[in-house]
């Protein structure tokens, strides 16, 4: 039907990024970007104490202020709630830097008046800003169930890990440590309400706009079909940029002033209202024979949440992950345990979970490889999860789509590349040189690492879309997916037109609107090119189908047979051609809606990676250097070559800061985060920038639509364990705590000494 | 209030302004709130991001650490007075070819970050470039493609 030679495919070609024009011209409108007439513009108080009642508030004073137009306090916001244990506005504020009281103002300047003129007394309580404080009997509870969520850890487990541990000639164990470091997307939460009678409409930047909403009706007690959301271009989420109060907010000062209302966070407040990653503490073992077989893994991860627990119970699942199934081992357990305390809340930050899991596991891996004199690599090329899978019998029922976090094993991979990423990048790194480079005199040290990962693969929740001919003869792929800046709407698109059979330049792409969108996950988790695109796959083949018997009739033949899509149009067999513009105009609008459940009844979707770093230590400064890294990856059928590479290397350089910067500092005194700004929380810059090789395994994906597998997270998970590995390598000096700063690699060097 | 307003005249991508300007306001401010050029952002507002990157005669400067009442007779450049219509600039044609932006927030400050090095009409090299965006983050870390954008609108030494 659809024929395959008419004009060379898209995908597989870097496409130019859909939306990148708008962006370098400056007129792509970002949510702060926006101004409504006789908008409002809000600020916020924010709390001093790390943890207090609120006993009264007195803003008479505030708004006597000519230009101040209302004041939200937890007295005047009713029972709503955000989030299970976050109302809208609450009598108890549990970090430095909680919402209390939001002003809306004619200007910012005045708005922030306003805040000084606001009068709160408080009755302080104690507080904690560690986990361990926090996990002490009788100490505060920051929330009424108590400071363990769920009262302890999830356990997930196969095989009996005892028994694993009793078979191991050789148990390694220890302890490691992440930062909780903060996504800090260069465009601040914002978000402008606009209530006009009964209706809400909402501009934020968004990952789901439909989730927002949902949030938003329930929050405020409004009936979903009188609210609209509106996911403007969006300036970086990295899985962060929902869970907050902000559009709540806005929305509640908009619906009480009757104006619009614009709440832009500002850097200080993005730092501490936002959401950052989860810091870990995690204790790890595994158990060996000789020979290098792994016999038994056991890791157990607490997190710590902070004040409100937004996404944490994905995210501790998630840190197992690694632990239960990236070697090959009958017998594995993690336990995952999320704690509250009195500090800037924990949430979804790329890879959520991951990084801080194999950071444990695969710095682990390395001292198991010592202690049997086997070489890294080969350790990892002789334990890997191969294709079929770990083993075990399927606990699944048959007809049930498999998770992509699987716990039994006796269920193989869909594909799995692994083995060929260990030894891509090996060979890109030069890992047979790695005994000839290292130098035993000087104050540089050189040295190479690598470590491996296992993420899932793709398959999220129920995707929607909804593919039309127009009538001016360009398609419409409508979906309600948000891009977040990652790309996603253009390798949608360029499958969408693959599948048709036609350019990519004539379909459109109609997202971010709930009022004419359907249903859509949030881009999460690096669901969305496998999950919208299997959508959009479906979608444009049953199009296909509508518009050949459409054009079957236009052209006035009895069937469908030998009609076929060109880039203009139909064509028959013998000739007869109707242009795309015609059969619009004749057949009328030609649509279909699909939705699709993604995933595999008798495969585990995931995707997979190998990562290597040569590195330089300067032992008087504690200064490491990136010479050079490769990450292979295994991610199926790469859509867009270009903009994939751009997903790995900006990954990789994003979690340097990960690995050697980044970190929120918070005073235990007093409970005030100490480096809320770019400056003191510092990131990567251009400056260390190092020369990263990406390499894609040759892998097609048999359930992923063509082919492709998950990739926006995946660069993130293995740079932290590699840089450690190499740093070991180089100095003989192993560093369980990240981040590596040049003042915690001397601490470290130091102590050798 | 009228003690808190001056007027100022300055030009901006080519075109004369006059404006009373509160004075608590920024360069960035008066781009963003009263002259509608939203291209320029408020990564920070404390110069330490660099989304807010103009340049003012001829220099790269971080718009959100300039009171707009000092900019009295000095001409501003902003990444809506680079293209001219669909004509675009050579640095805005090589950050689309090499894919030189993600989500976007921080490319408008790159862009104009590097067009003093463009203006310069010389070739430079790789480090400049790193030198003369030093001060621009870009949390999608698209460096490299941001390296690659710049040569490939500048060109570079032949040693660069």
């Amino acid at each position: 039907m659809v024929d395959q030679n008419a004009h060379p495919p898209s995908v597989g070609t870097s496409f130019q990024r859909v939306d990148l024009r708008d962006k370098v011209l400056g007129i792509a409108k970002y949510t702060a970007d926006l101004s409504l007439p006789d908008m409002l513009h809000a600020r916020v108080l924010r709390s001093p104490h790390p943890h207090a009642n609120i006993l009264s508030i007195d803003v008479q004073p505030a708004l006597n202020m000519v230009g101040v137009h209302d004041i939200l306090t937890p007295f005047n916001v009713g029972e709503g709630k955000v989030a299970p244990d976050v109302p809208i506005l609450d009598t108890k504020v549990r970090f430095v830097g909680d919402e209390i009281a939001v002003v809306a103002a004619v200007n910012v300047y005045e708005a922030d008046a306003a805040i000084d003129l606001i009068k709160v007394s408080y009755e302080v309580l104690p507080f904690s800003t560690n986990m361990d404080t926090s996990m002490k009997k009788g100490n505060p509870k920051i929330h009424t169930q108590g400071n363990v969520v769920n009262g302890g850890p999830i356990v997930e487990a196969r095989g009996n890990v005892e028994e694993g541990f009793d078979q191991a000639d050789y148990i390694v164990e220890d302890s490691f440590t992440t930062p909780g470091h903060h996504p800090a997307s260069l465009e601040p939460r914002a978000a402008l309400a606009s209530w006009d009678g009964t209706r809400l409409t909402m501009w934020k930047p968004s990952r789901g706009i439909h989730a927002d909403k949902a949030i938003l009706a329930s929050a405020l007690d409004v009936n979903p079909n009188n609210i609209t959301v509106i996911g403007p271009v969006m300036g970086g989420g990295y899985g962060s940029k929902d869970e907050t109060r902000t559009s709540v907010l806005a929305a509640l000062l908009s619906m009480r002033t009757g104006r619009p209302v614009k709440l832009e966070l500002s850097r200080e407040e993005e730092f501490l209202a936002g959401r950052r990653r989860h810091s870990t503490f995690t204790k790890i073992k595994m158990g060996v024979k000789k020979d290098g077989t792994v016999t038994a893994v056991h890791a157990k991860t607490v997190m710590d949440t902070g004040a409100y627990l937004s996404s944490g119970p994905g995210v501790v699942r998630r840190a197992g992950q690694g632990a239960l199934y990236l070697y090959r081992c009958p017998n594995v357990k993690y336990e995952g345990q999320i704690v509250y305390t009195n500090t800037p809340t924990a949430g979804s930050y790329r890879a959520l979970g991951a990084p801080q899991g194999h950071f444990a596991l695969e710095s682990l891996s390395d001292q198991v490889a010592d202690k049997l004199s086997i070489d890294p690599l080969k350790f990892r090329l002789m334990n890997h999860v191969g294709p079929e899978g770990q083993p075990g019998e399927r606990t699944t029922p048959k007809n049930q789509i498999i998770d992509t976090q699987p716990v039994e094993g006796g269920i193989p991979f869909s594909s799995n590349e692994l083995r060929q990423c260990l030894i891509l990048g090996a060979d890109a790194i030069g890992w047979e040189r790695r005994d000839q480079i290292q130098t035993p005199t000087g104050f540089i040290k050189r040295g190479i690492g690598m470590s491996m990962f296992i993420y899932r693969g793709g398959p999220g929740g129920q995707s929607k879309a909804k593919m039309s001919l127009d009538e001016d003869g360009f398609f419409t792929l409508n979906v309600g997916f948000m891009d977040v800046g990652e790309g996603s709407s253009t390798v949608v698109l360029q499958m969408a037109a693959d599948t048709l059979g036609v350019l990519p330049q004539i379909v459109r792409l109609n997202s971010g609107n709930t009022d004419n969108t359907p249903q859509s996950p949030m881009t999460a988790g690096s669901t969305l090119t496998f999950s919208a695109g299997q959508a959009a796959v479906r979608a444009a083949n049953q199009l296909a189908q509508i518009v050949i018997e459409a054009a079957s009739e236009v052209i006035g033949l009895t069937d469908t047979e030998g009609l076929y899509i060109t880039p203009e149009g139909v064509c028959s067999a013998r000739g007869d051609e109707v242009n795309f513009t015609d059969l619009a105009k004749k057949s009328g609008l030609l649509k279909t809606t699909v939705s699709v459940t993604p995933g595999s009844r008798d495969y585990i979707v995931n995707s997979f990676g190998a990562h290597f770093a040569e590195i330089e230590v300067d032992i008087e400064t504690g200064y490491v250097k990136v010479i050079k890294y490769v990450a292979a990856h295994d991610s199926g059928t790469i859509i867009n070559p270009r903009m994939a590479e751009s997903q790995v290397r900006g990954g990789i350089s994003q979690m340097m800061g990960f690995t050697f910067l980044e970190d929120m500092e918070i005073d235990d005194l007093s409970g005030v985060t100490l480096n809320a700004s770019f400056l003191e929380h510092k990131s990567p810059t251009i400056m260390e920038y190092p020369e990263i090789e990406v390499i894609f395994a040759d892998s097609i994906d048999p359930v992923g639509p063509f082919g492709a597998k998950s990739l926006g997270e995946t660069p993130c998970i293995a740079p932290a364990p590699t840089i450690a590995n190499a740093l070991y390598h180089a100095t003989g000096v192993r560093l369980n705590h990240l981040p590596f700063t040049p003042d915690n690699v001397l601490t470290a060097l130091r102590k050798l000494r | 209030m009228e003690n808190n307003v001056t007027q100022v005249a300055f030009k901006i991508n080519g075109k004369e302004h006059t404006l009373d300007i509160d004075n608590r306001f920024t360069l960035l401010d008066i781009l963003r709130d009263k002259l509608n050029l939203t291209g320029a952002k408020k990564g920070c507002d404390l110069g330490e991001c660099g989304a807010c990157t103009v340049t003012l005669d001829g220099k790269a400067v971080n718009s959100c650490q300039i009171l707009a009442v000092k900019i009295a007779s000095s001409e501003i450049k902003t990444i809506e007075g680079l293209n001219q219509g669909n004509i675009l600039h050579p640095l805005q044609i090589s950050f689309i070819e090499n894919d030189g932006g993600q989500c976007g927030y921080c490319t408008p400050g790159f862009i104009m970050g590097a067009y003093p090095l463009f203006e310069s009409r010389r070739n430079v090299s790789v480090e400049e470039i790193r030198l003369a965006l030093a001060g621009n983050l870009c949390r999608c870390n698209a460096y490299g493609a941001i390296i690659d954008s710049v040569v490939g609108a500048i060109g570079i030494k032949a040693d660069g």
